[in-house]
């Protein structure tokens, strides 16, 4: 591939994964260290934590199957898919624990009835918290947010790996460190916490968009000038 | 709490001083003698295992005062965050600096191109804090946050070039990929470099932190990590020979052990008692 | 079905198995150092007046020590398997008999030395809330922390060793494409992260919701009020974190284990059917070089486990949906005050 090709090839699937990854952590529903006593509604532990471990599944299965497939959609998509298994079987578990273990029904603290299921949610709330567990309509919010965050991820290793030419690990360790950054300053954006596209907190999703297409930008440039620099291409 | 001194220090950086210690110890000044002292070593890839570890401590000790100085305010997601940031910015700006290095090429011993790394991060540092920073895009509303982002991603940049090139032996592009990443080696860089720049301020939180102290964890972090690299370094084979690698371990081991001591001493004899066992004060 | 595809199925279920152990003992971990989300409640605790015996082991966060601890262990075993394969060409496996036990073992010392310092360090910085250091706490902790660590350190890293040697085991081939692309540690320090992020996303909810306040009321999340009122006594005497780990061992450990051995599960399975229904599998005993793997099985490979995932994730769907639907029901409206 021409170096300037090569460019434009990498910087878009570089923003277009720091897109998805600001995007993919707007999306999924994330308490905190309130939601670790069930004091807010959402998974119990911080974006980035969250975000990168469901990214980093995918990472895993899109690497394994770009040892077979030369698509970048098939390499995409499933990564988009691992990231979704996990974060499903994570919120799965959490509202098993929650139910079981500590007797609490999931309801949303932010809408009084559920977008999705139309499912009314006061009545089910204690009284001095901001919710609790994991209800259907972030349970669904967080299934896309992690397709779309995993997608993201997948997609930039697979842009590192065949338009940049990095060997394997560099990519991985590239696409991860590209990925971080954006989850973060992402993760900014909300203040920590968030449940979902429901939550009055995702209205602030373009002013992520905007930081993240910048700083995807730059990271594309520098990654395509390592590789350009290095002899890669 | 220093709410005076900001203006001046804003200034100071702006102008990018080499020199000015007047208050030794003071952030700036830490942060331009640790700066000088890494970018030095960096700048020569050829120098002994030892040296380039010295480098990295400051390098890292750097990046933790940043680390603190930017979460003392409450960031909202934890204080890891922002060193991950900083952790990954550094990888990328490492693998910039390691190419730039294989154009530019070196003049003697010294490899200018590795700078390349180190300002373009400080670039991407410098816009991400303004984007989080702005009160009309993320508005974090913190002090210095744009300073302090852009001063992690120096310090990640330095720390980790300073990474590859002990276990490469050298800043060749090539070297580095081949021994540093793709071996798998990166993983322990990464993460124990952000360790040793977010865990001293995570590890000393709390209304009684106190900055000498929680420096003591970062250098000790870095020693641990010399340590590990210096274990690397003996199957990795360097152009100083089996001595390199054995040499980093007893340094490691000693900067672990002083500083180590020192730490848990200090919590000790500053916290509100020291007691071999004791029930808990109940509330009247 | 030949030898070779049986026994990738069988390596699948061994990771699986080794996942389940390995979460099961993270969350357990970080039950007995108090760490991750529920340690704000141990922190906040001397805040509000209540001086604890509990084990602050602030290490920033799970995902990040556990990448740590998985990082350490694999880069030593790394170490130590390019030093002595050389030495037993034709049995590999033996030299990782040592190694891995080795690395694990490096992992938990420094499992150990980070524990302390952020003991000390935190219990340090709360002079004015009068918190002491118990060094009885302090050192009667280590070792669990570091046997609880160790075991999911070691379940990892074999799970890192099997997958990046997974076409040598089945196939007995050295470099087979099959092996993933990533090296041992870099797999380690991407498993480390994951079984973090599930521990604290799910274990943690039995610890800080129910253990960390068990004279508060069951049955309801925990009110803003009583953060930082943590229970502080045991059945006998003063709890300190051992107590804990005892109670959180009959669910939530077994829980979040379940979370992350089905994970692993799912997604190797879904990978393997999906080379079964695409044809890849009976193709890939003729394949020696990486080149060679790239045919149209190979898509429709990839097509099938996309297919058998997006499956799989809209029956976890229902399954909460039915799962929330069943809970509204049975418990009702929240009926206290």
């Amino acid at each position: 591939m021409e170096p300037i090709t090569a460019l434009l090839v990498v910087v878009i699937c570089v923003i277009l994964g720091g897109e998805f990854a600001s995007i993919g952590v707007h999306l999924i529903p994330v308490g905190g260290a309130p939601a670790a006593m069930g004091t807010a509604t959402g998974i119990a532990t911080g974006t980035i934590q969250l975000m990168l471990g469901a990214a980093v599944v995918g990472l895993f299965t899109a690497s394994s199957v770009a040892t077979f497939t030369n698509s970048i959609l098939l390499v995409s998509l499933s990564g988009a898919v691992g990231a979704m298994m996990m974060m499903g079987v994570v919120m799965l578990m959490a509202n098993i624990i929650y139910a079981f273990g500590a007797g609490v029904v999931p309801v949303s603290g932010r809408v009084a009835v559920d977008p999705i299921t139309r499912e009314s949610q006061t009545e089910y709330k204690t009284p001095q918290t901001d919710g609790h567990g994991v209800p259907n309509v972030s349970y669904i919010s967080g299934m896309v947010g992690a397709l779309i965050g995993g997608a993201g991820g997948a997609l930039m290793y697979f842009a590192l790996l065949n338009y940049a030419n990095f060997p394997a690990g560099v990519a991985g360790i590239a696409a991860i460190s590209i990925f971080v950054a954006n989850a973060i300053i992402a993760a900014y954006n909300i203040g920590g916490t968030i449940e979902g596209f429901h939550d009055p907190k995702f209205k602030r999703i373009h002013k992520a968009i905007f930081s993240s297409f910048f700083v995807s930008l730059f990271c594309g440039v520098l990654v395509w000038l390592t590789a350009n620099l290095g002899g890669l291409l | 709490m220093t709410v005076t001194p900001a203006v001046e220090e804003e200034v100071v950086v702006a102008a990018k001083p080499k020199k000015g210690f007047t208050f030794p110890g003071d952030e700036t000044n830490l942060g331009i003698i640790a700066g000088v002292i890494a970018t030095i070593i960096v700048l020569i890839p050829g120098l002994p295992a030892v040296i380039k570890a010295v480098g990295m401590i400051f390098a890292f000790l750097w990046g933790m005062d940043s680390v603190r100085k930017t979460s003392k305010y409450g960031l909202g997601t934890g204080v890891p965050s922002i060193g991950v940031l900083a952790t990954g910015y550094g990888i990328i700006g490492a693998l910039v600096g390691a190419a730039c290095a294989h154009v530019v090429g070196s003049i003697g011993p010294v490899a200018p191109g590795v700078l390349g790394g180190v300002v373009l991060m400080a670039i991407v540092g410098y816009l991400s804090g303004v984007f989080s920073n702005h009160e009309k895009i993320i508005g974090m509303k913190i002090p210095k946050l744009e300073r302090g982002m852009m001063e992690l991603g120096m310090a990640g940049t330095i720390g980790i070039l300073l990474e590859f090139s002990i276990v490469a032996g050298s800043l060749d592009f090539g070297l580095v990929v081949e021994k540093a990443i793709s071996s798998g080696l990166v993983a322990i860089m990464f993460i124990l470099g952000g360790m040793s720049m977010f865990h001293p301020y995570n590890a000393c939180l709390g209304p009684d932190e106190r900055r000498e102290r929680t420096m003591m964890v970062s250098v000790e972090i870095s020693g641990l990590l010399s340590v590990i690299l210096g274990i690397a370094l003996l199957v990795m084979g360097s152009p100083w020979g089996i001595g390199d690698g054995i040499s980093l371990i007893i340094f490691g081991a000693l900067v672990w052990l002083v500083f180590y001591r020192r730490f848990i001493q200090a919590c000790m004899k500053e916290c509100y008692a020291t007691v071999g066992t004791g029930l808990i004060k109940t509330l009247g | 079905m030949p030898i070779e595809v049986v026994l990738l199925f069988a390596w699948m279920l061994v990771i699986a198995f080794l996942a389940f152990i390995a979460c099961t003992f993270e969350d357990l971990e970080s039950d007995t150092g108090s760490q991750s989300n529920p340690n704000s409640q141990v922190q906040l605790a001397a805040q509000v007046g209540q001086v604890n015996r509990f084990f602050n082991k602030a290490i920033s966060g799970e995902p990040l020590s556990n990448a740590m601890y998985s990082a350490t262990a694999g880069t030593v075993a790394w170490v130590l398997l390019q030093k002595f394969e050389p030495l037993v060409p034709d049995a590999k496996w033996k030299v990782a008999i040592l190694a891995i036990p080795l690395g694990v073992l490096a992992a938990a010392m420094v499992h150990v030395i980070f524990a302390t310092t952020a003991h000390c360090g935190r219990t340090a910085a709360q002079k004015r809330f009068e918190q002491p250091i118990y060094l009885d706490v302090l050192y009667g902790h280590l070792l669990p922390i570091a046997t609880h660590g160790f075991m999911t350190t070691f379940c990892i890293t074999s799970i890192a060793y099997i997958q990046s040697n997974i076409g040598y085991l089945a196939f007995g081939l050295e470099n087979h494409p099959l092996n993933h692309p990533f090296a041992l540690p870099l797999l380690c320090f991407i498993w480390g992260i994951t079984v973090g992020s599930i521990g604290s996303s799910t274990g943690d909810i039995h610890y800080g919701t129910e253990r960390e306040f068990q004279d508060r009321p069951f049955g309801e999340g925990k009110r803003v009020v009583y953060h930082g009122k943590i229970t502080r006594y045991a059945d006998c005497g003063i709890r300190t974190q051992r107590d804990i780990v005892g109670f959180c061992a009959k669910f939530g450990g077994p829980c979040t284990g379940l979370t992350f051995g089905l994970i692993i599960l799912f997604e190797n399975y879904r990978t393997l059917v999906g080379m079964r229904l695409g044809g890849f599998l009976s193709a890939l005993p003729a394949i020696t070089r990486p080149e060679e793997m790239f045919i149209l099985a190979g898509d429709l490979a990839a097509i099938w486990g996309i297919v058998v995932g997006l499956l799989i994730g809209i029956a976890l769907t229902a399954g909460n949906m039915v799962l929330v639907k069943w809970l509204r029901k049975r418990y009702g409206p929240f009926v206290g005050v």
